[in-house]
């Protein structure tokens, strides 16, 4: 599903150039759920992004369902990731001003999916969320535990092939984690690719591979058994 | 598949909604400032509407033009608004691009009207019109016939608000009025209100044909259509389509010519004013009015900007608020035109809400804006006009403060919003280069005020050339006349009051002629002089001083006496004037006196040649008392004329002072209002200072807990929050002090008398503008620096 090839990504200011990815090439295969860990700095974010389409690498390959996408402008990038990609992030990032319910329907307005339809399939993942008896609080209303579920309802509320997730427990307690990670393996097991980044050995171990990063390259892969 | 528009509409008024319920302090800040910018801004520009809509309810507008005529030429000349009485008769009878014409004169003969032993005095503008005044003009007549409004010589048409002060809800049409318990008029025609937005005003009108009669055979002007010298009628044309309007004027002033012998060529030349432009400019196509409405169109931009900025600034300042949301937003795929339209629509919503509350602050404040503006307008929301004036105004003033920050909201890259490296959106150089922009509109509005109020002072305290303190007058009329030496005899023995005298007032002249002449009088030098008929007493009781010869003394040669002011003496070029001849009208007399110059017109004119005849019983009378005398100074008179009068007309007085001031009733209303405008817009302006300032104090919450761990004191942290807004203020001064100076000199040039200028005013301003700023800073500054470093730091 996803082949990137010697991709490269250098920060520049005026004194100094850093490389965030050396030449860094990865194969994912659809229905995988991969973890990419390493130190701090060690570029795992950049990959991150550069997968989800949110920035552009600076030479290499990027091939996502066969489609070379580096170099994609914003808007095609952004076509893409709305159709493609779900987020889920380690400070949950939901709308303050929006419900939960609001939250999980977003995509759903952006792709232009009609509001009876919507509101069915929001309904249909709150539920799998076990959030729905919170669908009209808002985020603030909510424990860590409850945000990370709606954020992850909202992920994968279009159905995308792929759910990239940036160190998705990093806020939450042991009991919390465990159910995200939870939630993110049955995922997997429907079929979603997912690609985590994290600094637990716990969570990677949720994964069927794990990439370790250093210095903008891989130093190691360990199958998950 | 595209997002379906009311899907993202909805969601944009949830978002926009819930933002302003959420920002409660900062949403109050915008929508207050937007309200009150938005409601004044509106005030102003509605007032400018209506006095750019005067007189266009005529449909023949563009061809109805008013004649003036030049008199002189070079420095001298002047251009008068009335002509002399003949003009229409010709233009109508000899020019060919002349429709119609028709003459409007002032009737000043009647007091009172009665009807059925109900009398009422007369409380409206009365005018001699032609029958014409029906057809040229579009002022309509309800009852009688437009084309013979007047049937006979003693035909009277009310306005409708008259005829039911007299009549009720009966027919008017046909009944008798009787004139100062004298003359009776018939009732020929009601026409509707004369709206407050003509220029001609009048709620009684007669026929030209009555105003003929008061012309002699033994007159040196033996008709109205022979006089030539005299000009006192406002002339309308109706012009032919496509008529040349120079052309027309050419052809009068060939006409005057041919028929006034004698006359100098520059004199009673001929210029057509379009009736467009007759409110807002004078004869001389200078602007009169125009000047006023150009500088309050220009004050209400300046605060409907101030507004703008107040909320630019904000939304821009806060927007790093907004980072996270904008990028999680177009992480799950919103594009930029849609958080675009997302910000444009929360300023919609703002300024719908600020929209309605000023539609509301208006309706509550019309009342006092009409007594400070001195017109009568009203807020009609069913008028098309003042949905133009909204539309215009509210859709500006959206467009600009919606672009921008919706612009830079719109911008955010996904990324470093999330990892918080987002800033506040825009450069923190434009929002201070709007602040300054908004501090020096203020402080230019606030010098204006400043320079406007000591011009008035300027004209209240100035010496004048007479003693208008403690004198009042009283109308004489026909009950009083016969008895008037007995009275002003009477009343000199009181010692309430220091002197009686009759005559006109000198406050402003009534009219002009160049019927002049004198010894040595060169052929192309012409007079254009004000006659003042007085008593024996005027010039004494009222101080005018003398600079040569003596006053008035009673004796029968005195009717052939005049005296002269300095400036009459001066432009006639007479030496030793004292006894030499001149000739006014129809008398050839002699120079008794020269009075030193005084105003008998605004400041804003040098004062003209004046001369004057003597006449013991004309005009008003005239009576000196003291500030603690005066009630019963004016109880003495009361009683004497209640003797005469029997109780009517009711007995009225006036302060020649309050007739004074009435010729600066504009200028105390444009300083009143230019008070109440800068007041505003440092309102607004502060408003949009201390949301600054709160948002600044908000954001650097962390810097002050540290630093006064580290040892800052209040002084301190107060002096680091205030001192960049104040420089900007500062910096505001300096740009706009110097621009406001040389706007304000140039006003003052429609002053012949100005007051002095200091350059003190610039500092003083900026002064008072530092303090209201430092005011609104410090109470977030003070408030920040007080707050526990525990708290703040907390976090970290």
């Amino acid at each position: 599903m996803i082949k990137i090839t010697d991709l490269e990504k250098f920060y520049r200011t005026e004194e100094v150039e850093t490389i965030a990815l050396n030449k860094l090439s990865i194969d994912v295969k659809e229905g995988e759920f991969v973890a990419i860990m390493g130190p701090s700095g060690c570029g795992k974010s950049t990959l991150l992004n550069i997968l989800g389409l949110l920035d552009d690498p600076d030479g290499g390959s990027y091939l996502f369902n066969n489609i070379e996408v580096a170099g994609f402008n914003e808007r095609k990038r952004a076509d893409l990731r709305k159709h493609n990609i779900g987020f889920v992030f380690q400070s949950f990032n939901l709308i303050d001003e929006l419900t939960v319910f609001e939250n999980v329907e977003l995509p759903l307005i952006y792709t232009g999916v009609p509001a009876s339809e919507r509101v069915s399939r929001v309904e249909k993942v709150l539920d799998k969320m076990q959030i729905m008896h919170r669908r009209n609080h808002y985020p603030q209303q909510l424990s860590g535990g409850q945000q990370q579920r709606v954020a992850v309802a909202r992920a994968v509320v279009n159905n995308p092939k792929l759910i990239l997730a940036d160190e998705p427990t990093g806020n939450l307690d042991s009991s919390n984690g465990n159910e995200v990670m939870e939630l993110l393996t049955d995922l997997n097991e429907q079929g979603t690719t997912i690609i985590m980044v994290t600094h637990s050995e716990h969570d990677a171990r949720y994964s069927h591979r794990i990439i370790r990063l250093l210095d903008g390259q891989t130093v190691m892969e360990n199958i998950m058994i | 598949m595209k997002p379906s528009k009311p899907a993202m509409i909805k969601n944009y008024l949830k978002i926009a909604w819930r933002n302003i319920v959420n920002k409660k302090v900062y949403s109050a800040i915008n929508i207050i400032g937007l309200t009150v910018g938005l409601a004044v801004g509106l005030l102003i520009l509605l007032w400018v509407q209506d006095e750019y809509s005067y007189d266009k309810f005529n449909t023949k507008i563009d061809r109805i033009y008013k004649v003036n005529a030049s008199m002189g030429s070079g420095a001298s000349q002047q251009v008068w608004s009335g002509v002399q009485p003949p003009v229409a008769f010709y233009a109508v009878k000899e020019v060919p691009g002349v429709e119609d014409a028709t003459r409007i004169m002032g009737a000043w003969k009647y007091s009172k009207f009665t009807y059925q032993n109900r009398g009422l005095r007369v409380t409206v503008p009365m005018k001699f019109v032609d029958d014409s005044f029906f057809t040229v003009f579009d002022y309509k007549l309800l009852k009688g016939n437009p084309k013979r409004p007047f049937p006979n010589v003693q035909s009277v048409i009310l306005a409708e608000s008259e005829a039911k002060k007299y009549f009720g809800d009966a027919e008017p049409i046909g009944k008798v009025l009787k004139a100062n318990n004298n003359d009776l008029f018939t009732v020929s025609g009601v026409m509707a209100d004369i709206p407050s937005n003509s220029t001609i005003q009048a709620g009684i009108l007669f026929s030209t044909e009555l105003k003929k009669r008061e012309y002699s055979t033994k007159d040196m002007w033996k008709s109205m259509d022979e006089d030539w010298g005299d000009y006192y009628t406002e002339t309308y044309l109706l012009i032919k389509p496509n008529a040349s309007t120079t052309t027309i004027a050419n052809k009068l002033t060939a006409i005057h010519m041919k028929l006034q012998k004698g006359i100098k060529p520059t004199d009673g030349v001929y210029q057509l004013q379009p009736l467009a432009m007759v409110h807002l400019y004078n004869a001389n196509g200078s602007p009169a009015g125009a000047q006023i409405v150009k500088i309050f169109t220009i004050v209400a931009v300046l605060i409907l900007l101030i507004a703008c900025i107040n909320y630019i600034n904000l939304s821009t300042a806060r927007s790093v608020l907004r980072s996270k949301e904008v990028s999680v937003r177009k992480i799950i795929g919103a594009e930029r035109a849609q958080l675009f339209f997302q910000f444009v629509f929360e300023t919609v919503l703002c300024f719908a809400i600020a929209m309605i509350l000023a539609f509301a602050l208006i309706y509550a404040i019309m009342p006092i804006y009409n007594y400070i503006a001195r017109k009568e307008m009203h807020f009609n929301l069913l008028s098309a006009g003042v949905w133009e004036v909204i539309g215009l105004t509210v859709i500006g003033t959206l467009i600009l403060s919606s672009i921008y920050p919706a612009i830079l909201l719109s911008s955010f890259k996904p990324i470093d919003a999330l990892r918080a490296r987002a800033t506040g959106a825009g450069s923190g150089t434009f929002r201070k280069v709007l602040v300054v922009c908004q501090f020096a509109f203020s402080i230019g509005l606030i010098i204006g005020t400043l320079v406007i109020n000591s011009q008035l002072n300027y004209i209240r305290t100035a010496q004048i050339g007479y003693d208008r303190d403690h004198v009042f007058s009283v109308g004489i009329n026909d009950n009083i006349m016969p008895h008037l030496d007995a009275i002003k005899t009477e009343l000199s023995r009181h010692t309430e009051i220091l002197g009686v005298a009759a005559g006109a007032s000198l406050v402003s002249s009534d009219g002009s002629t160049g019927d002049t002449d004198w010894d040595g009088k060169p052929a192309d030098v012409s007079m254009i002089i004000n006659p003042f008929s007085v008593d024996k007493d005027m010039l004494s009781v009222l101080r005018v001083k003398f600079a040569a010869g003596r006053n008035f003394t009673g004796i029968k040669s005195d009717s052939a006496h005049f005296i002269l002011n300095e400036t009459a003496v001066h432009r006639a070029g007479i030496k030793n004037p004292v006894g030499k001849r001149f000739h006014l009208w129809q008398t050839d007399g002699t120079i008794i006196g020269v009075v030193k110059d005084f105003h008998f017109a605004s400041l804003k004119q040098t004062i003209e040649p004046a001369i004057f005849l003597y006449n013991e019983k004309s005009g008003s009378l005239f009576i000196r008392t003291t500030g603690k005398d005066a009630a019963a100074a004016i109880g003495l008179v009361k009683n004497i004329y209640d003797q005469y009068n029997h109780g009517d007309p009711p007995f009225e007085y006036k302060f020649i002072d309050d007739d004074f001031n009435r010729l600066y009733k504009s200028e105390q209303s444009t300083s009143a209002l230019f008070n109440v405008f800068a007041c505003i817009a440092i309102f607004i302006s502060c408003l949009g200072l201390f949301g600054l300032a709160t948002y600044t104090a908000q954001v650097k919450v962390k810097e002050i807990g540290i630093r006064k761990v580290l040892g800052a004191s209040v002084l301190n942290i107060t002096t680091m929050l205030s001192k960049d807004f104040l420089l900007l203020v500062i910096i505001s001064l300096v740009i706009a002090g110097p621009i406001a100076w040389y706007a304000m000199n140039k006003w003052l040039q429609d002053y012949a008398y100005q007051v002095h200028l200091s350059w003190m005013l610039i500092p003083l301003a900026g002064i008072a503008a530092l303090l209201i700023a430092l005011i609104t800073i410090s109470f977030q500054a003070v408030k920040a620096a007080l707050a526990n470093p525990v708290k703040s730091l907390r976090s970290e």
